[in-house]
């Protein structure tokens, strides 16, 4: 009896809201009949950035949307399409997007080449030789609830990408046929990258698949454009990379630059493991053993190394200032100011020159001797105050004998 | 002796007792006296806390020289008194302990007065004045805590002022204009150094001249079984004896106040930033922590009002009880004054246990 009286309400109210919708939203006859057959359809088209701006159907799927009658809306010279196929959608999403007069007077700002785009990318060449099962606009934008891309909730979001990509390119059954990995999304959630993206929600920093790979002209970077894909946000990096004396010699081996070091997808933070002469280094994948690029890298782990123990002596120091009560933070800055220059010593690393990191080093040394002694000074002024303490104390002590002395000789009371 | 000009000291006496009643101050010095009874000890907090007064002002002098209280500045001038100032450290940490001891001093002083019934007739507005002076040590503190600018307090401050803003009615105007808004802000410190500085001291002042003029007139409260056994009557002269003996606990905790300042010397903690959120396990100073858990255990809803709001009018009954005790018990009902004892034990426990909580929690 429940049921019935559950569905009896909710036919009643579908029944109410469907012309309210069709009211609402543009679309005209045609929404009015298709959300009665499709659940999702009304909820899609209430956020959908084109029924906001009174985009109807007819303006992708053609037909004629005053008909009541869905014969004579689907008739001939009605232009009806029907469902696009993906290569239509391409067409259909660039039709608009890529008319610049079309845009500029609705939204001026948006870029018109993504169909230009799309088609030198993977997906679009594969698609133009007739691989439907490749990405085009709906298969991340989605096709009836597309969103602006500054949205939270739509796929292309900054911190939905990484799943919208892997949705397919994690896929290891619908990729079998590609010929490429699936294991870029594993990776990546697990890289710097996606830790900041996903896990800290810095979606203005950390990148995502698109920033690296392009978003409508998405394609694997080719080995000269890594130093420029990774340099947009490391600029510095890049730079002092390729003013360093590594730079010939990689591309002489055609390594790719910052990957060849870094990896891809799975970039992780750099320790002071990384470098050195050790088997498992970095720096060992080229380098044998004893020669110069050996011995840079050696110097490299050495410096880091001793201003690391320096780091671990000075917090030691500063730490038994505090808790005996000290104040200290002249000296936490200079630890900060040390720190900051051990960043800066780890991004001037890119140029592969012992007198630059020794310039650093010297500056980095200078802070941590400054962070020392401010440690050292505390301490001892901890024993002055003491002393200083025992002092007053004694003194304190002989006037309160002297008052107690005193107390006695006074006549006695009645 | 002569009183000649040879006789510098002599002269100088010489000159103002010709110009002042001298002789007669000195002979009401040398006939005060103080009664000697079974409590006699107890009597020197009222001193101890004077003296600590006296440390409160000379130090916070010294502060006021390099403290720039506004909300730009106050933390790093705060560091700078304790980093930079020659003995800055010293005299920062001596401000802040002896204004904890002072408190701690004076609730001794209560209770020891509560205790020994010295609050009776004819002693009504002493113990009202002393009352006052007690709440207004407590606003010194909690005004004086944000000073600072750091973490803790500012938090602190909010959470207080929050307590505030509960009080049906008047709770949100004031808590209104002791914030200078809304919510704690930069706005609040230079409201909080006005108070401090300005408004509690005057006010602090004018009160201890009126309790020690009291205290005066009618002179220290005598055990009531004097009354019955004049002859157990025991009394010693103010000076020197008593003043002695005062001197000497004023020594003492000069060199208690010495020694925490060096060993236990105040915290600078992380600079206030009023759109970080608050830490964990944010605290008021101990002398607020039983009433902080008190409406802390209060629960949401009583009836028709807040827990809260309960807790608040609980604790102002009480303290309207507090000061009404003189004509509570005014020594004609031995039932009554039972009860009353009987009540301030239960407070004192109640406050310990409480402070305990607060500070084990």
């Amino acid at each position: 009896m429940t049921k019935v009286f559950t569905l009896a309400l909710f036919v009643l109210g579908m029944a109410l809201a469907s012309p309210a919708l069709a009211d609402d939203l543009p679309g005209g006859k045609c929404l009015e009949c298709h959300v009665t057959i499709d659940d999702d359809l009304g909820e899609l088209w209430q956020d959908d950035v084109h029924a906001r701006t009174g985009i109807g159907c007819d303006a992708c799927h053609g037909g004629d949307a005053t008909q009541d009658d869905s014969d004579l809306a689907k008739r001939p010279g009605t232009d009806y399409q029907g469902e696009l196929s993906p290569l239509e959608i391409t067409r259909s999403c660039g039709g608009c997007h890529g008319d610049v007069e079309y845009m500029k007077a609705r939204k001026p700002l948006l870029p018109v080449d993504q169909l230009d785009k799309y088609q030198t990318s993977e997906h679009g060449k594969l698609l133009a030789k007739g691989e439907t099962r490749v990405a085009q606009c709906a298969s991340c934008h989605g096709a009836h609830g597309v969103r602006e891309v500054n949205d939270a909730k739509s796929p292309v979001y900054a911190s939905n990408v990484p799943a919208t990509c892997g949705g397919c390119h994690g896929d290891a059954d619908y990729m079998s046929d590609f010929d490429i990995k699936t294991d870029q999304y594993d990776e990546y959630v697990q890289s710097v990258h996606g830790k900041a993206l996903l896990e800290k929600n810095d979606v203005r920093g950390a990148p995502a698949c698109n920033d690296c790979h392009g978003n409508h002209g998405a394609a694997p970077p080719s080995i000269d454009a890594i130093t420029n894909i990774c340099g947009t946000c490391h600029s510095y990096n890049a730079e002092l990379f390729l003013g360093s004396p590594l730079a010939p010699a990689f591309e002489e081996k055609s390594l790719a630059d910052c990957v060849a070091c870094h990896g891809k997808h799975l970039i992780r933070h750099v320790s002071d493991e990384w470098e050195g002469d050790k088997p498992g280094a970095t720096c060992r994948k080229c380098h044998e053993e004893g020669e110069e690029g050996s011995e840079l890298a050696l110097y490299f782990t050495d410096t880091f190394g001793s201003v690391r123990q320096s780091f671990e002596e000075i917090e030691q120091l500063l730490g038994e200032a505090e808790v005996k009560g000290m104040d200290v933070t002249e000296g936490e800055d200079y630890v900060e100011a040390a720190r900051q220059g051990l960043m800066q010593a780890r991004t001037l690393m890119h140029s592969f020159s012992k007198p630059v990191m020794e310039e650093k080093v010297t500056e980095i040394a200078a802070n941590q001797a400054a962070a020392l002694e401010v440690g050292y000074a505390a301490l001892q002024a901890l024993e002055d105050r003491r002393r200083g303490l025992a002092i007053s104390t004694l003194l304190l002590l002989l006037l309160t004998i002297g008052v107690a002395i005193k107390i006695r000789t006074l006549p006695p009371l009645d | 002796m002569s009183t000649s000009p040879e006789n510098p000291d002599r002269a100088l006496l010489a000159w103002a007792k010709d110009r002042y009643p001298i002789g007669k101050f000195v002979e009401w010095a040398e006939h005060k006296t103080v009664p000697i009874g079974p409590g006699a000890f107890w009597y020197y907090f009222g001193g101890i806390s004077l003296f600590l007064f006296l440390i409160q002002v000379g130090t916070g002098i010294l502060l006021m020289f390099y403290y720039k209280g506004s909300a730009d500045t106050a933390f790093e001038s705060v560091r700078f008194i304790s980093a930079k100032v020659p003995f800055g450290w010293l005299v920062r940490s001596v401000h802040a302990w002896s204004a904890n001891l002072m408190i701690f001093s004076v609730f001794i002083h209560m209770f020891s007065v509560f205790f020994m019934r010295a609050y009776r007739k004819p002693r009504e507005l002493t113990w009202l004045s002393g009352i006052v002076l007690l709440a207004l040590l407590l606003g010194f503190g909690f005004s004086g805590y944000l000073l600072p600018w750091n973490e803790l307090a500012f938090f602190a401050t909010k959470v207080g002022t929050d307590i505030i803003g509960v009080i049906p009615v008047i709770g949100k105007p004031i808590m209104y204009v002791l914030r200078g808004g809304e919510e704690v802000t930069g706005s609040t410190l230079p409201r909080f150094f006005a108070l401090h500085v300005a408004l509690f001291p005057a006010l602090l002042t004018t009160f201890i001249v009126g309790h020690l003029f009291f205290i005066q007139m009618q002179g220290i409260h005598e055990p009531d079984a004097w009354k019955a056994q004049p002859e157990q009557r025991k009394t010693m002269p103010f000076f020197p004896h008593f003043f002695m003996r005062e001197l000497l606990l004023w020594l003492i905790t000069l060199n208690i106040v010495a020694v925490l300042a060096v060993f236990f010397p105040a915290e600078l903690g992380i600079e206030a930033d009023p759109f970080s959120p608050a830490p964990a396990g944010i605290k008021p100073e101990w002398y607020f922590l039983s009433t902080f858990e008190f409406l802390k255990y209060m629960p949401a809803h009583v009836g028709p009002l807040e827990g809260e709001e309960l807790g608040l009018l609980l604790i102002s009954f009480g303290f309207l009880l507090w000061c009404l005790v003189p004509w509570i018990d005014r020594g004609q009902s031995r039932r009554m004054t039972t009860i009353v004892m009987g009540t301030g034990v239960a407070i004192l426990i109640f406050l310990t246990i409480l402070t305990g909580i607060g500070y084990a929690t």
